[in-house]
């Protein structure tokens, strides 16, 4: 019989946050990291959305059986406008998918979040699609 | 790089690397995301993983630079990355790509691109796709 | 007659590829991948209403249809899906009875036969070395394009005790993984039910193409 996942907190939203304003400081240390170019010193590298983590991470309200250790399996990032310094960046995520499947570590469920970012001019800067796995 | 000077089947990269458990150190700190499993062998093995690990995001931020260094002026608009096995410091890198087909439009001039990160033996750990607007 | 008989499209949760780019690919790359045709494995799932007819047209590929499931005995695919089996079996089950499903799929007029064997924990081969082999399996995956190391070479053992046939595919995910690994039939394959019924009878081996891609780029 396959594994009943609560599938009611699809769509439900965990988390929203707004952060301090971008700085030059933060984009550059962030470029300088991840190796990752610039366009320019004043518009941050376009992976450094990976680092608007809200204040939850993680919905309050997991179901049970989804298991205890949580690994990053991937994730599905479009971009819309850049990141500047000076920008107020708001984060919005909602779970957007879980399901359940078999790979070479056994038995894995999968919860998708969905994390909407836009700034001060209500730009939609990115959405990020992450998926976490769980054993 | 324009669109009409690339083909279907353009090869994208190699970038060859070995990542230093201080870089990817280092990467965790300005990501935000100073995790036990990303800092340290000894903070990694006590989440049960054989030794410090390189963030998947960091993977990602590795595809975006192959990206950047292949096709100079392009702008990133959408990437996914799965993430099929853990990435280790310390291992030989081999991240390279291939572009898969080629779109124009009133919206501009696309290519869409598969991304491997992968051993030296060909254990591919992390697989993606990219969409990537040309000027 | 040579098909990948093992694809995942956009379709599958874990793929990025669409079914058109794939051919577009094929058609480039026909020097080195003389494929003549693709068979669509989506991960747990089955499309009834799916129909790429007018792409097999536009490319002059075979386009075929089957599924990829998950079982106690590991990853098996099912071609010549029809409405009695998935009404008997619920594809979104990780945890089907492969003991149950393959005869049963047989029976239904289809054939369940495991994929990647030599893969840890999704795979027959371990699963063998504690369980009972499965009945009514005649073929299996000896060549997969997206196993690791060693994990292709543990199915000959396994092909050699229990004269299972063998076929290849590419297990792709990615456009450019697309035919990697494939199967050449000794006859021609134009529906589900030629490609059902000469997986049961033999007449075609796994072919792999990854050497004959270095060489080229």
């Amino acid at each position: 019989m396959a594994l009943e996942l609560d599938r009611s907190i699809i769509g439900s939203e965990f988390d929203r946050t707004i952060f301090d304003p971008v700085t030059d400081a933060e984009v550059a240390e962030y470029a300088a990291a991840s190796t990752e170019p610039q366009p320019d010193q004043t518009i941050a590298s376009p992976t450094f959305v990976v680092r608007l983590r809200g204040r939850r991470f993680m919905p309050s309200n997991l179901p049970p059986d989804l298991g205890r250790a949580a690994f990053d399996a991937g994730k599905d990032i479009e971009w819309g406008a850049p990141i500047r310094v000076g920008d107020v960046l708001t984060a919005v995520s909602t779970v957007h998918d879980i399901y359940e499947k078999t790979g070479r570590s056994g038995s894995m469920r999968f919860l998708v979040l969905r994390t909407v970012i836009t700034n001060q001019r209500s730009e939609q800067v990115a959405v990020i699609d992450q998926r976490m796995m769980f054993r | 790089m324009r669109i009409e000077d690339i083909d279907v089947g353009h090869e994208l990269g190699p970038l060859a690397l070995t990542l230093s458990g201080e870089q990817v150190r280092q990467y965790s700190i300005a990501a935000r995301m100073p995790g036990g499993r990303f800092m340290s062998d000894e903070d990694a093995r006590k989440e049960g993983l054989p030794g410090q690990i390189v963030p998947g995001n960091l993977s990602m931020a590795l595809f975006s630079r192959l990206i950047s260094e292949s096709l100079p002026g392009a702008v990133l608009k959408r990437l996914n990355a799965t993430f099929r096995g853990l990435v280790r410091p310390g291992y030989a890198l081999l991240i390279h790509g291939v572009v898969t087909e080629k779109h124009s439009s009133d919206h501009g001039d696309f290519v869409e691109c598969d991304l491997v990160l992968e051993n030296t033996e060909g254990d591919r750990w992390v697989t993606g796709t990219a969409t990537v607007q040309l000027p | 007659m040579i098909l990948d008989l093992h694809t995942h499209s956009e379709a599958s949760e874990d793929s990025r590829a669409p079914v058109e780019t794939y051919l577009k690919w094929l058609a480039r790359k026909r020097e080195a991948l003389p494929i003549d045709g693709i068979v669509l494995t989506e991960h747990r799932q089955w499309n009834s209403h799916a129909d790429y007819r007018a792409l097999e047209d536009a490319y002059g590929l075979v386009i075929l249809r089957g599924a990829e499931v998950e079982t106690d005995y590991g990853h098996v695919l099912v071609y010549g899906v029809n409405e009695d089996i998935t009404r008997r079996f619920d594809f979104t089950n990780v945890r089907l009875s492969a003991q149950e499903l393959i005869p049963a799929v047989a029976h239904m007029g289809g054939i369940a036969v495991p994929c990647h064997p030599g893969r840890p924990t999704i795979g027959l081969c371990e699963h063998y070395e504690t369980k009972p082999p499965i009945d009514g399996v005649v073929a299996v995956e000896a060549l997969n394009g997206g196993s690791r190391r060693g994990e292709n070479e543990r199915v000959h053992a396994l092909i050699e005790r229990y004269g299972y046939h063998a076929f290849g595919g590419s297990d792709s995910h990615l456009v450019s993984f697309i035919g990697i690994c494939a199967t050449e039939f000794d006859h021609e394959i134009r529906t589900i039910d030629d490609l059902v019924q000469t997986l049961f009878q033999g007449g075609y081996r796994p072919l792999d193409f990854r050497d004959q891609l270095r060489k080229v780029s």
